[in-house]
């Protein structure tokens, strides 16, 4: 109980309104500390990231990322940074490897297996019967084909 | 249709069960930020005092236990916590060394803050929280307990009372030992 | 007597109401007694009843600041305006569930009056279903989330609703259009549970089935674009969507639900798919009760979700119940629901409305697993984990992008089979629009793969949407020689749904350029600027900006800052915005109110991050979103879309009536269907 008191109180008191405008990096280097910021969790503001919000512990964190990319680190370096302090709570994205390859590979799956159903079904045992052979209505000219469709769809 | 209906029932088992796991959580764990600093070696920092603006490094503390306080003058819980802070400060000032590290504000408005009450230790300034970042902080107020080996034993987030404080004092400085027999 | 005994008294009675009705019309249903009907309507109507006056008896307790009332007590105050006070019904949980309780009196009250003359033992199963969903909820309020307690001692005033959602006046639509869209679902799941149960799924059960969803699916969509408008004009970081919890609650089960109506149009046309269609009315129900638990459990972490709450333990047992109950149905119900016909092309309509399907399901399934992986990891493992934005965007922009595709190529292909040739002719002049637009895009120096497909795409479905809408008119001006106007009119007319699904589309297609230009070509600057420095202004993308002014001020139940900005746009035209700042005076965080020039083409988003204590310097976050007012442009599409495919027609009523008379012996048992007349 006290852990969420706690935790409510400093999300109701972080804010600092009188901390001013940071000064950037040239644009190439300040392009690659947004694009960096996006990929790590605000403490605070718990969904976004430390490039979207405006909370003094994104602030914090993302100047830390600038000071990094000034001193000439990696990108790997600069995750790892992270990584080693928060954990892989900091990646809003999580690392492809062991158990998450499940997030990753999931919905992969169910679309390899769901492409695969409907194929089953589309060529089914069902599909070649003499009733789907034979159209309902005799083949116009082709000229028509679409017209008459439209035609036959907007009536109903 | 039977297969794909038992696949479901299996996602709906494992989902209830993870729900029913989570309930048993304690609540307040859910908004705690992993902290993977804790019994490691703290970062080395190089600061400067905010009153006087001479150089602070964890170097020179090497070799003697110091407590860290982040907080700023536009933080409502560190308003709450000074007081504990500072009985801490002159309660345990002779075997560990107290520091108030200012965080995310404006030297005029921290040096303010510092005129409206007492303040016994000196305040230092992190003037792009690079220090507060290395240290893995969330927020303020947060406080950092290292030993004179400069081991990170505890890290306590949100305003700290007097017997949290005490008591993590005396993890990294034990009390003297009375003499005995 | 006090507001809290009567209005817990009258909560009681909508619990006792709605058992009696669930119970009665069940018991009746699958005893295929008729009698009983009359009385589950007598239930349905006095739940209705209690349910509005338990929510009046609220709205009056909080305007007269009746703080002896709990709930008044948490979210009331005196500073508050009249407006806000009555909004503050849906502004925290328990409230939020009692007003969910009305509106679901609501539908079942208009389900039972449109229904009243139909089959009775069908619709007694229906609305049996939905008055033991109507029971659960009203427990809930009568127990863990009873806004009807009592303080004591009563306080003289409280803290007031959250300033967040008292900042804007979207916060008074947008919450009731997404529980309209949310509660809407029962009434689908409960017409698909009463087909189930009674073993025969005909087009008696679909029409009602199709338009309830239809009518819940509007709702929820303007919702969740209102939502996103919201978040976009208060919350003040430049972003509408971040993929959070509460968000990704809201947009499950609209995904489902689209699926839904997509594939009902198979089901009509072909007969097949029955099963399918079934489990996607329910998973949309399951999928919005996962939503409220998500939101109001409590365990998932979100800056939306209301605080800790008792219901969570609640909630899950009654969303096990509805699970496996569901589950167990299509087992049992299995046979009927076989399909009749066997569908046949890969190159054909229903073809491309089942790979819709199967994307608009791998969508919800990415979100889904995305959503519950950080509980599934704290819950099994101990590890804590985070699946944010990166993860979401780069799983669902490429399968979004084929359902973009779809929605171009699966108008243009015929039912049943096709003739290849035929179809390439079709899509001949789209695809040819498509590559002209990103052309033009990249001609005039856009770049980036995935927006110029996005571009791209949505050129080639938005000729492909025209020419379907505005074809049939044509035929008409040509054959029947119908002035232009009358022309549309009579072929919305003759073809409602189809009509009103294009219109979505045009919507949609709307939705994804907004989305693309705005996320893909945004720009960004921070700075700082002092109040009367004309010289150094803040510059970007054309605009240059200084700072007239930093006003003080008060208004009735807050204190701002406001900065008044000179905006000189590229054009040259010179206008004078203000972002402010509110503080609330129970809240220490001030709430920023961002100020946003929209235009069609691009939006200048400013917002204020800080004022110096001195007050004569202020800084900014400014950003240009191109194209991002189209996001919201939407909703006048997907609203009139919505109506006009689910105004009611005499003609598909009478049809569906006499199908419900007509129904081929195979499909329910002797007896059953032909009292449908009576």
């Amino acid at each position: 109980m006290i852990a969420l008191a706690l935790a409510t109180a400093l999300m109701l008191g972080d804010y600092a309104p009188q901390k001013m405008a940071e000064e950037m990096l040239p644009p190439e280097q300040e392009a690659r500390v947004q694009r960096l910021g996006e990929q790590f969790r605000c403490p605070i503001c718990q969904g976004l990231s430390i490039a979207a919000s405006s909370s003094p512990a994104a602030r914090a964190e993302l100047n830390t990322v600038r000071a990094l990319v000034r001193e000439g680190k990696t990108d790997q370096e600069i995750r790892d940074y992270f990584v080693s302090r928060y954990g892989e709570w900091a990646l809003l994205s999580p690392k492809a490897e062991g158990v998450n390859w499940l997030v990753w590979l999931g919905p992969a799956f169910l679309l390899i297996g769901g492409g695969f159903t409907i194929a089953r079904t589309l060529r089914g045992p069902k599909a070649s019967t003499a009733a789907a052979k034979a159209p309902a209505a005799p083949p116009p000219a082709e000229e028509d084909e679409y017209l008459r469709r439209v035609r036959e769809e907007a009536d109903r | 249709m039977k297969s794909w209906l038992s696949i479901a029932a299996l996602a709906a088992v494992t989902l209830m069960v993870v729900f029913y796991r989570a309930f048993q959580k304690d609540p307040g764990s859910l908004r705690e930020v992993p902290f993977l600093l804790k019994g490691k070696p703290a970062p080395a920092f190089a600061v400067t005092d905010l009153q006087t603006g001479a150089p602070v490094t964890s170097e020179q503390l090497r070799g003697q236990p110091y407590v860290l306080n982040f907080w700023a003058s536009w933080c409502g819980p560190c308003q709450v916590e000074h007081a504990a802070v500072e009985w801490g400060a002159r309660t345990y000032g002779d075997r560990v060394r107290f520091f108030g590290v200012v965080y995310e504000d404006t030297q005029e408005n921290a040096k303010r803050d510092l005129t409206r009450r007492a303040v016994s230790f000196p305040q230092l300034w992190d003037p792009k929280s690079r220090m507060a970042v290395d240290l893995a902080t969330t927020g303020v107020p947060e406080t950092y307990f290292i030993d004179a080996s400069g081991i990170i034993m505890d890290k306590y987030v949100g305003p700290i009372d007097r017997e949290a404080l005490a008591y993590l004092v005396g993890r990294i400085a034990p009390p003297r030992a009375e003499a005995r027999p | 007597m006090s507001s809290s005994s009567v209005g817990y008294g009258f909560v009681l009675g909508a619990v006792v109401c709605a058992a009696f009705g669930g119970v009665v019309g069940l018991t009746a249903g699958m005893l295929r007694r008729d009698a009983g009907f009359v009385w589950v309507r007598r239930a349905a109507y006095a739940f209705f009843a209690c349910m509005l006056l338990a929510n009046l008896t609220m709205v009056q307790a909080l305007v007269r600041h009746d703080f002896s009332v709990t709930y008044v007590s948490h979210v009331g105050s005196r500073a508050t305006p009249l407006l806000f006070t009555v909004v503050s019904l849906w502004s925290a949980l328990e409230g939020s569930i009692l007003f969910w309780g009305i509106i679901l009196g609501a539908y079942v009250l208009a389900f039972t009056l449109i229904h009243r003359k139909d089959q009775p033992q069908a619709m007694s199963l229906s609305i049996g279903t939905m008055l033991l969903v109507a029971t659960f909820f009203s427990f809930l309020i009568a127990g863990p989330a009873n806004p009807f307690g009592t303080t004591s001692p009563v306080p003289d005033d409280g803290p007031g609703p959250n300033p967040l959602l008292q900042n804007h006046i979207l916060m008074i639509i947008h919450p009731p259009m997404l529980y309209c869209g949310y509660v809407g679902m029962t009434v689908p799941f409960g017409v698909a549970v009463g087909a189930l149960l009674r073993g025969e799924i005909g087009e008696s059960w679909m029409a009602p089935l199709r338009k309830w969803t239809l009518i819940a699916w509007g709702f929820l969509s303007v919702g969740i674009v209102l939502g996103s408008w919201w978040a976009y004009a208060v919350l003040g970081w430049g972003g509408y969507w971040a993929w959070d919890p509460v968000e990704n609650a809201s947009f499950l089960p609209w995904l489902t639900a689209t699926a839904f109506i997509h594939s009902t149009m198979v089901q009509e046309r072909k007969r097949a798919l029955r099963a399918w269609t079934m489990t996607l009315a329910l998973a949309t129900f399951l999928l919005t009760m996962l939503g409220t638990f998500m939101t109001r459990s409590g365990i998932f972490n979100s800056v939306h979700s209301f605080t800790e709450s008792d219901i969570g333990p609640t909630f899950l047992v009654f969303i096990g119940i509805t699970l496996f109950g569901s589950l167990a149905l299509l087992a049992i119900r299995g046979p009927v629901l076989a399909a009749q016909e066997g569908l046949q092309s890969p190159l054909s309509r229903e073809a491309s409305i089942l790979l819709n399907n199967l994307l608009f399901v791998a969508i919800t399934f990415t979100v889904l697993l995305g959503t519950l992986w950080p509980t599934v990891n704290d819950a099994l493992r101990n590890e804590k984990v985070s699946v944010g934005e990166p993860y979401f965007n780069s799983m669902a922009v490429p399968i979004a992008l084929v359902v973009l595709f779809l929605m171009g190529a699966g108008p243009a292909l015929p039912w049943g089979a096709s003739e290849p040739k035929a179809v390439l002719r079709q899509l001949g002049i789209p695809a040819l629009v498509g590559a002209l637009v990103v052309a033009i895009c990249a001609a005039s120096g856009l770049r980036g793969a995935l927006p110029l497909a996005t571009f791209g795409l949505a050129g080639f479905s938005l000729s492909v949407t025209l020419r379907e809408l505005f074809l049939p008119a044509r035929v008409r001006m040509l054959e029947k020689k119908e002035s232009p106007l009358v022309a549309v009119v009579r072929s919305a007319q003759r073809a409602r749904r189809r009509f009103g699904g294009y219109v979505v589309h045009i919507g949609i297609i709307a939705v994804f350029a907004g989305v693309a230009a705005s996320s893909s070509y945004k720009q960004h600057v921070t700075g700082t600027l002092r109040a009367g420095e004309t010289d150094k202004p803040l510059t970007l993308g054309g605009y240059s900006m200084t700072l007239k002014r930093i006003e003080e001020g008060t208004e009735p139940h807050r204190t701002f800052v406001a900065t008044h900005l000179v905006v000189t746009s590229p054009s040259g035209a010179v206008e004078e915005i203000a972002p402010r700042l509110n503080f609330y005076e129970r809240s220490t965080d001030p709430i920023a109110t961002p100020a946003v020039r929209s235009r069609l083409h691009e939006d200048l988003y400013v917002s204020l991050l800080a004022v110096s204590e001195k007050g004569d310097a202020a800084s900014f976050n400014v950003w240009i979103f191109p194209l991002v007012a189209w996001i919201w442009g939407s909703l006048p599409f997907i609203v009139a879309g919505a109506l006009i495919a689910a105004w009611p027609s005499r003609r598909k009523a009478a049809e569906a009536h006499a199908g419900a008379v007509a129904l081929p012996a195979g499909e329910g048992p002797p007896g059953g269907a032909a009292q449908g007349a009576a």
